[in-house]
C-alpha cells in the first residue's frame, strides 16, 4: 500500500505540470502533419500507393518508434527536472528506501509514457483516417491491426518513458539526461549497426515496428522482451546509482 | 502565520523523540564538511543549530534525514535512522532547501503530492496552508512566490503531518518581522507540547529570542552545546585595582580570562567564589564581581573565532 501511494504521489508530480500538455501538443503536432502527409503527399510518381494497402496505411499510422523516443524525453526530463528542483528531496524524505521510490518513479514513468503513447498512436490513426476521406482511398487497417499499433505505441511509450526516467536519474540533469535519451535512442543503435550487423534487428525503432506488426525482423515476443530490456538496462542502473550517492 | 495546534490527522502517538549525532563525520572529497560531531537534542525544547556559513549544519541535518550517508556514526531519531522509523513522515517534519519547489507547480499541487504519499487527507493541505497563511497563494505557481513565500510552503510541508519532531534549516530567511514572530510562537509552542525542534540559523537574534537550547558547529565540529542561558551567563566579569596581578592568579586556577574594558576581566572556568578567593589571595582589590551575561552575538563570535583561529584541530569544548 505504501508502495501505491507513492506511485500515486508520482503520478500526481507528472500531472501537476504543464509538462504533459507540451508533450500532448507535440503529439497532435504529429498528428497534423500524419494527416497533411495522408492529404497532400505523394509518391516519385506523383500517385498516392503508399496509402493503397493496409499494410502502407498500418505502417503510416505505427506510432511506436515515435512513442519511445517521445516518452523516452518525458521520463528523462521529468526525472532529472526533480533532482534539479530539489523535489526529490520530498520523494526521499516521504519514501526514505530508495530502491522503493525510484521504483514507484519508474512505475509512474511507465504509465505516464503508456499514455503519451497510446495517445499517440490513436491521434496517429484518427490523422490517417481523416486525412483518408479527403483521398480516393478507404481505411483498410482491420480492428485486430489497429489495436496492434495502438498496444504497441502504449507499450513503446512507457519503456521509453522507464528508459528515459533511468536516465534522468543517473544523470540528474535536464540537458544531460535529453542528450543521453537521444544518445541511447537514435546515436548509438546506427552506430552498432555498423559494427555488428546482425544487430539491426534489435535497436529501438526496428523492434517498435516489429511490435506495430509493420515488420518481421524478429519474432514480437523476442521485440517485446527486446524493448524491455532497452528500458530496464539503464532504469537498474540509475536505481543502483540513486542507492548509493547522496540525495542532495 | 497563524499559531495553530491542530489535531493529529495521524491519531495519537508517543511524542517524545530525542535526536542524538553520535560522532557522525562525512567527507566530501576527501574533506570533512562534518568531523566527528556529537550532541543530543532533547524532545520538548527548541534547539538553535547555530554555525557560520560552511560549518556542517545543513550536512548534518541532511545525515540525519537519511538523505546523505555518514562517512562514519550514526544520526538517530529517538533511536532509530530516519530511514527505519516506521512512519517517517508522520514522525520528523523537515525543510531543508528553501527553494526546493518545482516552479510550475502549484504550492497547493506540492502540498497534495506529500499528501499522497504520506496517506494524509488533502483536507489537512488547506489546514497547514492557512496555518502558514499561504491560502491565498496556493493555486499559484511557486515560482513566482517570494522566497519568504517560500518558506511557508517549506514550513507546511513540515507541518503536513504534523510530526512530533521538526528539523528546520534556515526557516526564517526571506520572513518579515510578522512572519518571523510567529515562526517563534508556533515552534515555541509545538515544543511547550513536548514536540522536539531542531532550528540551523545564522540570524542570532531570532535564535536568541527563539531557543532554548543552542549546539554551535564551526568548521564541521562542536564548538559548544547547552542551555542559552547557561552559554550566554557562562563568565564573570571582574573589575580591580591590579587586573594584570589577578589575571595571572586566575590562569593559574585554570580560569579563562579575557581583557574588557581599562581594569576590568572576563572570567570563564571559574565560579564567583572562586574567582573572589583569588583575589584575596592575591590581595587584589575588587570593585566589582558579576555575573556576565554576553549577547547570544558576542558568545557566537567568540566561539567561531576561536576554532577558526587554530582549525577543527584546535576545537575547545566549552565547559557549562
Amino acid at each position: 500500500m505504501n508502495w501505491l501511494r507513492t506511485v500515486r504521489a508520482e503520478l500526481r508530480k507528472l500531472t501537476s505540470t504543464r509538462m504533459p500538455l507540451a508533450f500532448l501538443t507535440v503529439l497532435f503536432a504529429i498528428g497534423a502533419a500524419t494527416a497533411a502527409a495522408v492529404v497532400f503527399g505523394t509518391d516519385m510518381d506523383g500517385s498516392k500507393a503508399f496509402l493503397s494497402t493496409a499494410a502502407d496505411q498500418q505502417s503510416l499510422m505505427a506510432f511506436a518508434g515515435n512513442a519511445l523516443l517521445i516518452a523516452g524525453l518525458f521520463g528523462a526530463i521529468a526525472v532529472a527536472r526533480e533532482y534539479g528542483h530539489g523535489t526529490v528531496v520530498l520523494t526521499f524524505l516521504a519514501t526514505p528506501r530508495r530502491p522503493h521510490a525510484v521504483l514507484a518513479q519508474l512505475s509512474a514513468s511507465f504509465i505516464a509514457g503508456g499514455v503519451l503513447g497510446f495517445v499517440g498512436a490513436a491521434v496517429s490513426a484518427g490523422s490517417v483516417a481523416s486525412g483518408l476521406t479527403a483521398t480516393d482511398y478507404t481505411f483498410m487497417v482491420s480492428a485486430p491491426d489497429l489495436l496492434q499499433v495502438l498496444a504497441a505505441s502504449t507499450l513503446a511509450g512507457g519503456a521509453g518513458a522507464v528508459l528515459g526516467a533511468g536516465i534522468g536519474a543517473l544523470v540528474r540533469n535536464t540537458g544531460g539526461a535529453v542528450t543521453g535519451t537521444i544518445l541511447v535512442l537514435l546515436i548509438l543503435p546506427p552506430l552498432a549497426v555498423q559494427f555488428a550487423g546482425g544487430a539491426a534487428g534489435w535497436v529501438p525503432n526496428t523492434l517498435a515496428d516489429v511490435v506495430s506488426g509493420v515488420d518481421g525482423a524478429v519474432g514480437v515476443g523476442a521485440a517485446v522482451a527486446a524493448i524491455a530490456a532497452w528500458a530496464i538496462v539503464p532504469a537498474a542502473i540509475g536505481l543502483v546509482a540513486v542507492t548509493r550517492r547522496d540525495v542532495v | 502565520m497563524r499559531h495553530n495546534s491542530s489535531q493529529n490527522p495521524t491519531g495519537p502517538t508517543s511524542r517524545s523523540y530525542p535526536l542524538s549525532i553520535d560522532h557522525v563525520t562525512k567527507n566530501y572529497d576527501g574533506r570533512a564538511a562534518v568531523d566527528d560531531l556529537s550532541f543530543v537534542v532533547e524532545p520538548g525544547r527548541v534547539t538553535g543549530f547555530l554555525g557560520p556559513n560552511g560549518a556542517g549544519k545543513s550536512t548534518t541535518m541532511k545525515v540525519l534525514l537519511g538523505l546523505a550517508s555518514a562517512t562514519s556514526g550514526h544520526a538517530t531519531i529517538g533511536g532509530l535512522t530516519y530511514s527505519e522509523l516506521p512512519d517517517p513522515t508522520r514522525t520528523v517534519g523537515a525543510s531543508v532547501e528553501a527553494d526546493a519547489f518545482h516552479p510550475g507547480r502549484s504550492g497547493r499541487n506540492h502540498l497534495r503530492i506529500l499528501a499522497d504519499a504520506t496517506d494524509i487527507p488533502l483536507q489537512r493541505v488547506d489546514d497547514v496552508l492557512e496555518i502558514v497563511e499561504l491560502s491565498e497563494a496556493a493555486d499559484r505557481r511557486a515560482g513566482a512566490y517570494s522566497l519568504g513565500m517560500k518558506q511557508r510552503l517549506g514550513l507546511a510541508a513540515a507541518l503536513l503531518c504534523d510530526p512530533p519532531v521538526l528539523v528546520l534549516d534556515e526557516p526564517g530567511n526571506g520572513l518579515d518581522p510578522q512572519g518571523i514572530r510567529t515562526l517563534r510562537n508556533l515552534l515555541r509552542s509545538r515544543a511547550a507540547a513536548g514536540d522536539t525542534v531542531l532550528v540551523s540559523s545564522h540570524l542570532l537574534g531570532e535564535v536568541e529570542q527563539l531557543a532554548d537550547d543552542v549546539v554551535v558547529v564551526n568548521r564541521g565540529r562542536l564548538v559548544t552545546q547547552g542551555s542559552l542561558a547557561d552559554l550566554r551567563q557562562s563568565a564573570s566579569l571582574v573589575r580591580s585595582a591590579s587586573p594584570g596581578t589577578l589575571q595571572a592568579a586566575l590562569e593559574r586556577e585554570g580560569g579563562i580570562v579575557e581583557t574588557g574594558q581599562p581594569g576590568t576581566l572576563v572570567v570563564r572556568g571559574l565560579s564567583l567564589d572562586e574567582i573572589g578567593e583569588q583575589a584575596f589571595r592575591s590581595n587584589v582589590a575588587l570593585y566589582e564581581l558579576s555575573r556576565h551575561t554576553d549577547s547570544l552575538e558576542d558568545r557566537f563570535f567568540a566561539w567561531t573565532e576561536d576554532t577558526a583561529d587554530g582549525g577543527p584541530g584546535s576545537n575547545t569544548e566549552e565547559e557549562l
